[in-house]
């Protein structure tokens, strides 16, 4: 990120800004999407927003530096999954497109308020542990940044996640590939039509 | 000394009381098949064997005594033994004398009666029982046989049991000589306190050891028993009455043998009676056998004429005793006994032809009534032979056994009442009235009986009553033999010759006599018995009688003196309303607290259910209940809806992650 | 660059999110949505703290099969939706409540 001229402003200090208003852009837009995805009474629109949550997080994988990662990401996840969830959710029967809550007539859907106090636990519970994660990294994130062993941008992460996929992570590649298989089985076995007797 | 060695006459004495009693046991065990007294009769044959064995052995010998051991209670033994003197032999003798001849008789008067299996065994317990009394050794068990012979008296009187007179009978003469027996009961607890023993010879030998007033209360306590075996007044009801059984019966039980029981057991134990027991002795039969004549003279039933003369006669053998010359008193015990069951058996003889013709002609006549009868004097003279011997050895006609005896007894008492003071000097002049009473009714007995023309007609025509048979004549004539002197005395007039009382007045005081009277007494009864056949014969053969039937005097004689009302008001009703009070207090009382302690305990028992049920198991309950509803109350977690699971399972993490953070950290 | 802490950040939201969905919507596939989000925030995890991971990579494969299993997590997900529609006639959550006590 050094190294790439920045456009708008000159200096570090502005450019270290730019990623981290990047990211923050990309952070709000994900979160605002998902938000409001599980708020809206449309699926239809729900799943778009999915799309663009997918979208979202697939950017901040790039800050993380996990480029491979974020391609994966938009590719499965975007290109696969959500194409999977549409087709499956278009071409089905009306009755799949109702979102039956009870005594709702407008735009966003009341949220059952015991699980929105679960889920703001949740999010309260993380959030401390994420900030007090920050204020005390752990030892080996300690370790490793003295061992100088963190990824930085200029890491071929590709080259070394094909070469640590076939020697150290080989078994579970291959389990995964069978799990894939079995899932496709399974998939297509559940949804075929049964033939009358 | 008591001893334990069996010599010959105790063997036979033995084998007198026994032998009976093996009859007994055989008849009762055979039943109905034992109906022909083959058993008993030839059992009293052979223990009048024994018994004349006996006599012969120890009459005038040395007494015999032997005792074995009973029982003990705690330290003190009891024993059974034999008492082998004059007294027990002659007693044990005249039983079985008498005896036979009874059930010979037996066997023709009470042919074809239903129950006489039953006849046969009671009569042979009875004759055991007796004996058992007389060869007694210790007042134990002369009362346990004494108690046996009530018994057996009970069961004999209520032969006819079908009968409720004849119930009602044996339930009085029981209940009477329970009275008794409470007496003889007190007599022997006295002894037993004072002496430590019950044997008769140890009471003989030292009287003295009773302090005087015991001494008084148990002489008189012994004399109550008597009383009420022997019938004195006023203890006798119950010998009227007891005149409903067989007449055969009648004979042995209530006129020869039982009876003289009490006069025995006085005759016992004589010596412990002391001068104020004997005058009571002496008084109460004197009056017993005044009321009793005074009775007899206007009964109309034969039996209970003999009756009444037979407690006439138990009167003067108490006076008898009351004088102190025992020995006169069982003379005239063993007289009495021969005529006085003749009489029976003759009366038994007349009323047995009496039903007979009753049952032939099918007449509604009481065959034992005298009205009914008259003239049988043609018609059964061998009857009327025995009858007349034997009525004037009652009447004590000289040459007769009875003159011998009675006549002795009142010139004794003449005697004795020289000696006495006071009141008891009218006792011999009341005793020579009631030989003239006694003369007075036996003859008009004879008169209604056997003179005149019998009176019963029927639409037939003339009825003729038989003979008795001759299995009844024999032995009737037998005891008509036995009543006249020669058996007796070889004198017939003088009693001083009576083998008798020679054997058994070795130990009495003898009163200092007046000759005089010895001519003077026999002169007079014969005179008046006389005088008596004359008057009867006037009355009522002649059919003159000039009294009113309507009187007074004829009303309480005819009616026993109106003592069986008398006790029947006093005593019967009276416990009876006892009773009756008692079965209330019983019933409401007694009941009532019972019933009212079960409604208590049932109360407490539903209480108890009420406790159980509620709250006990109600406890049970409501802990089932707790954990039903516990057990309700997570299932509502279970409401196959998803999202709930995972609702709860992210609370459960939720509450995990808060209490590491606050807690933990 | 950019702390640890605010990718964690993010991804605490993303999951709150999801949570959200899978606890309270009415209809299936929302919550498979749900579902969705939730595995991607946990994914974003993975990423955030596999920067300090050069040795190994742990981080990022793992992502890699996260997404992997996702994927097929939704697709066998979706054929049962369907079958569960086809039998009882609604993807209301709600109305599945044959295992109710």
């Amino acid at each position: 990120m050094d190294q790439i001229p920045g456009r708008k402003g000159g200096g570090q200090k502005e450019l270290m800004s730019m990623t981290a208003l990047l990211f923050y852009g990309f952070a709000t837009v994900a979160i605002a999407s998902a938000w409001l995805l599980v708020s809206i009474r449309n699926i239809a629109r729900s799943l778009f927003l999915f799309f663009i949550v997918l979208f979202s997080v697939a950017g901040l994988y790039v800050f993380a530096l996990a480029d491979f990662v974020a391609i994966t990401q938009i590719l499965v996840y975007v290109g696969g999954v959500l194409v999977l969830m549409l087709f499956a959710f278009m071409l089905s029967n009306k009755e799949l497109l109702k979102d039956l809550q009870v005594g709702v007539s407008h735009f966003f859907a009341l949220p059952a308020w015991q699980s929105a106090v679960i889920a703001a636990s949740f999010l309260a519970v993380l959030i401390y542990t994420s900030l007090q994660l920050g204020a005390e990294e752990p030892s080996w994130i300690s370790a490793s940044r003295e061992k100088d062993t963190v990824i930085t941008p200029t890491d071929q992460t590709i080259q070394h996640i094909g070469v640590q996929l076939m020697t150290r992570y080989l078994l579970p590649f291959e389990i995964v590939s069978v799990l894939l298989m079995a899932a496709l089985i399974g998939a297509a076995h559940l949804t075929r039509k049964e033939a009358k007797p | 000394m008591p001893a334990t060695a069996l010599t010959y006459p105790l063997l036979a004495a033995l084998s007198a009381v026994l032998l009976p009693f093996l009859g007994f046991l055989l008849s009762a065990a055979l039943g109905k098949k034992a109906g022909n007294g083959a058993i008993a009769i030839s059992a009293i044959s052979l223990s009048l064997l024994a018994a004349g064995y006996a006599f012969s052995q120890v009459w005038n010998q040395e007494p015999i005594h032997v005792q074995w051991n009973w029982f003990t209670v705690g330290s003190q033994e009891f024993h059974v033994g034999l008492m082998l003197d004059n007294m027990a032999v002659l007693m044990l003798v005249l039983v079985c004398l008498i005896a036979l001849p009874v059930h010979i008789y037996s066997a023709a008067y009470m042919k074809g009666d239903p129950g006489i299996h039953r006849y046969w065994t009671y009569l042979s317990l009875f004759c055991f029982a007796m004996l058992g009394l007389v060869v007694a050794d210790n007042l134990l068990l002369m009362y346990v046989c004494w108690e046996l012979v009530g018994f057996a008296s009970y069961l004999l009187i209520g032969f006819w049991f079908t009968k409720d007179a004849a119930v009602q009978a044996n339930k009085k003469a029981f209940i009477v000589n329970r009275i008794g027996d409470l007496g003889f009961l007190i007599g022997i607890a006295l002894t037993y306190s004072h002496l430590g023993t019950l044997d008769t010879q140890a009471l003989v030998a030292a009287p003295e050891t009773l302090p005087a007033p015991w001494l008084t209360v148990a002489g008189l306590a012994f004399f109550l028993g008597a009383m009420a075996k022997s019938a004195q007044f006023p203890l006798h009801v119950w010998l009227p009455d007891a005149m409903e059984g067989p007449t055969s019966v009648s004979s042995l039980i209530h006129a020869a043998t039982m009876v003289a029981a009490g006069v025995f057991l006085l005759a016992r134990i004589f010596p412990v009676f002391n001068e104020t027991v004997l005058l009571v002795i002496a008084a109460t039969g004197a009056i017993t056998a005044l009321v009793a004549a005074y009775f007899a003279l206007t009964q109309f039933d034969i039996k209970k004429i003999l009756a009444f003369s037979t407690i006439s006669q138990l009167g003067f053998m108490m006076v008898g005793i009351g004088i102190g010359m025992y020995p006169v008193a069982l003379f005239h015990l063993s007289t009495h006994a021969f005529f006085k069951c003749l009489l029976f058996l003759c009366a038994g003889a007349v009323i047995h032809e009496m039903q007979h013709i009753k049952e032939t002609h099918g007449l509604a006549i009481d065959p034992q009534d005298i009205r009914n009868m008259g003239g049988l004097r043609k018609h059964m003279p061998l009857t009327f032979a025995a009858m007349l011997i034997a009525s004037l050895a009652l009447a004590g006609f000289p040459f007769t056994s009875g003159y011998l005896s009675k006549d002795a007894l009142i010139v004794h008492s003449f005697e004795w009442a020289a000696l006495q003071p006071g009141a008891a000097k009218l006792i011999p002049y009341v005793l020579a009235l009631v030989s003239m009473l006694t003369s007075f009714y036996i003859l008009r007995l004879l008169a209604k009986v056997f003179f005149g023309s019998f009176s019963v007609t029927s639409a037939n025509g003339t009825l003729r009553p038989h003979e008795a048979p001759a299995k009844m004549l024999v032995p009737m004539l037998f005891l008509a033999g036995c009543s006249l002197f020669p058996l007796f005395s070889i004198h017939p007039l003088n009693d001083g010759h009576v083998w008798l009382m020679q054997g058994l007045t070795t130990t009495v005081s003898t009163l200092p006599p007046l000759r005089m009277l010895h001519l003077v007494i026999p002169l007079l009864t014969a005179s008046a018995t006389c005088i008596a056949a004359t008057v009867a014969w006037h009355w009522y053969v002649n059919g003159r009688y000039p009294l009113k039937t309507t009187g007074l005097f004829y009303r309480l004689s005819q009616n026993q003196g109106y003592l069986d009302t008398l006790y029947d008001a006093t005593v019967v009703r009276p416990i009876l309303r006892l009773s009756r009070l008692l079965l209330w207090a019983d019933h409401y009382i007694v009941d009532r607290a019972v019933n009212g302690l079960a409604a208590l305990g049932r109360s407490f028992a539903t209480t108890a259910a009420w406790i159980d049920q509620r709250l006990v198991d109600g406890l049970v309950r409501l802990v089932g209940k707790l954990a039903w509803g516990l057990g309700n109350v997570f299932r509502r977690l279970q409401t196959g809806r998803v999202q709930h699971y995972f609702t709860t399972l992210f609370l459960l993490i939720l509450v995990i992650l808060l209490y590491h953070i606050v807690v933990l950290l | 660059m950019i702390p640890l802490a605010h990718f964690l950040i993010v991804g605490a939201c993303l999951f709150a999110a999801g949570l959200y969905a899978v606890l309270a919507r009415r209809n299936a596939i929302l919550v498979l949505v749900g579902i969705e989000l939730m595995i991607n925030a946990s994914i974003l995890n993975l990423v955030a703290f596999g920067r300090y991971d050069k040795t190994l990579y742990g981080g990022q494969v793992f992502a890699l099969f996260a997404i992997v299993l996702a994927a097929a997590a939704v697709a066998v997900a979706l054929a049962i939706i369907l079958n569960v529609y086809k039998f009882h006639k609604s993807v209301n959550p709600e109305d599945i409540k044959n295992l109710k006590d």
